[in-house]
């Protein structure tokens, strides 16, 4: 099974995905981090307003199976939570890059985003 | 070491995801655990059980060793007919629980994965201490246990044998021919639907078996059913998993097995459990059910009014109801049924309900669309 990298984006070793616009940075796990955790049926997502750093735990997504910590790949503010996933939490597995986006965070320190691998240096992780 | 099914590469083919249990690379799911789960509920599907463990017990005693090991009376099982109990230490909390199946003169029992040499050294400490003439055989490396499980199993071995299924009665065991290959059924099963327990003495018959099945299971639409649905599945109906609700020592008493306790003999354990009884302050399982969002998991607290009054065993999501579940071992002054109590998810307090078993009633595949 193929899984997607999609060249425009940002990667983490976490298997987090990153698109910054402007000063901020919308954060979601990859295609094949869904396909690892297999039907997702929760994502407890962050209060908006919550400062975190590069690396804290920003959010949870569980399978019925595992609990998935996902990380911070910058520092910032939550500025915007996907309330959509609230009831459709599968959303994240159909699709990943899209719909299934998890958390926007305000950039407190751009230099982190230079940090992030490119789509090349993510495939290299498989 | 971890041991392969040896059902592996025919499950590679069918696009199973590995995992690791008790010591074996079993499959977790093939398709999704939620689509594998319903897909049992309502129409049939086929498991891999050959992790579990087969041990015969033969010999003028077998049935006495029986008696004295385990909470049931072996004499009252009569032939062809099995029986689900535990086998206890001296302080009454269980090593590990199990099914022995009547076969003529001899006995068979089942026990969990990675289990057969503790259980087999305990038996056989037994049998040297109390002078009896029985031989235990752990034969877990050559058999293979398939289950066939849901409203539509009997229909699809129905195809395979000329045994009359529907002389099969629950929890009846005996010789038959599946497929052309002999092998011990048993009206048994895991999840809670209508289901047979297939005990087969070689890998070679297994896959054979295997294949058979789910080329005769095509026209009622059959799949492979991995582990993870068949957690979702024995949660949904409260039964109980070993590694999970007998961690860190549980009596039946605990466990709520009272049921399966056959007080009029003599048995390893009984002094203890009548202590434990009449002292009466043991945690005792208890079913609970999230009513709004939040998964319960293994090793949660749970809490009321900020007390600490128990510890989940037991939790997932369960896909017929769409919410979390759990069992969880409670002080006895706090399981009203009704009641709610707090289970502590990642810190936080999640209400949760306590319901009387099981999640989901029997049959629930009609109630549905």
């Amino acid at each position: 099974m193929s899984e997607e990298v999609r060249d425009d984006l940002k990667y983490t070793t976490e298997h987090e995905w990153v698109r910054v616009k402007d000063h901020v940075a919308r954060v979601g796990i990859t295609d094949h981090a869904q396909h690892e955790l297999t039907d997702i049926v929760f994502a407890e997502l962050p209060e908006v307003g919550k400062d975190v750093k590069k690396g804290e735990e920003l959010c949870v997504v569980e399978s019925v199976k595992s609990v998935s910590e996902i990380y911070a790949p910058v520092s910032g503010k939550v500025v915007k939570i996907n309330d959509a996933l609230d009831d459709a939490p599968e959303t994240i597995n159909a699709s990943p890059y899209d719909d299934g986006w998890l958390v926007e965070l305000e950039i407190n320190n751009p230099d982190e985003v230079a940090q992030l691998l490119d789509a090349a240096g993510y495939k290299k992780l498989f | 070491m971890v041991k392969k099914s040896p059902l592996y590469e025919v499950q590679k083919k069918l696009n199973a995801k590995f995992t690791e249990f008790a010591g074996f690379e079993m499959p977790l799911l093939f398709s999704s655990i939620k689509d594998e789960h319903l897909q049992v509920r309502k129409t049939v599907g086929l498991f891999d059980v050959s992790h579990m463990s087969n041990v015969w017990i033969t010999g003028p005693d077998a049935e006495r060793l029986l008696t004295l090991t385990t909470i049931e009376d072996a004499s009252r099982i009569g032939n062809n007919k099995s029986q689900y109990t535990t086998i206890l230490r001296d302080d009454g909390t269980i090593i590990d629980d199990t099914i022995f199946m009547h076969l003529d003169d001899k006995f068979m029992i089942i026990p969990n994965a990675g289990m057969d040499e503790i259980v087999t050294e305990w038996m056989q400490k037994q049998v040297k201490k109390h002078h009896l003439d029985a031989t235990i055989d752990n034969v877990s490396d050559q058999y293979v246990i398939l289950a066939v499980q849901g409203p539509k199993s009997k229909e699809v071995l129905q195809e395979l044998t000329d045994v009359d299924l529907s002389k099969v009665g629950f929890f009846a065991c005996q010789y038959a021919t599946i497929a052309g290959e002999t092998c011990i059924i048993s009206h048994t099963g895991y999840t809670g639907e209508l289901g047979y327990e297939l005990q087969i003495s070689s890998a070679e018959k297994a896959k054979k078996i295997f294949d058979k099945i789910l080329k005769s299971g095509k026209q009622f639409d059959i799949k492979p059913i991995g582990l993870g649905a068949r957690d979702t599945l024995r949660l949904e109906k409260c039964f109980l998993l070993a590694g999970n609700e007998f961690e860190g020592g549980r009596s039946p008493l605990e466990a709520i097995l009272s049921w399966a306790i056959n007080w009029d003999h003599d048995f390893i354990g009984k002094e203890a459990l009548l202590k434990q009884k009449e002292q009466g302050t043991y945690q005792r399982l208890t079913c609970l059910k999230v009513p709004g969002k939040g998964i319960p998991r293994h090793g949660n607290d749970v809490q009321k009014d900020g007390k600490a009054v128990g510890v989940v065993s037991s939790g997932t999501l369960s896909p017929c109801l769409n919410k979390g579940i759990a069992m969880a071992y409670v002080h006895p002054d706090y399981r009203g049924v009704g009641d709610t109590l707090d289970i502590m998810i990642r810190g936080k307090k999640v209400p949760a309900e306590i319901v009387k078993p099981p999640f989901v009633a029997k049959d629930w595949s009609t109630t549905q669309e």
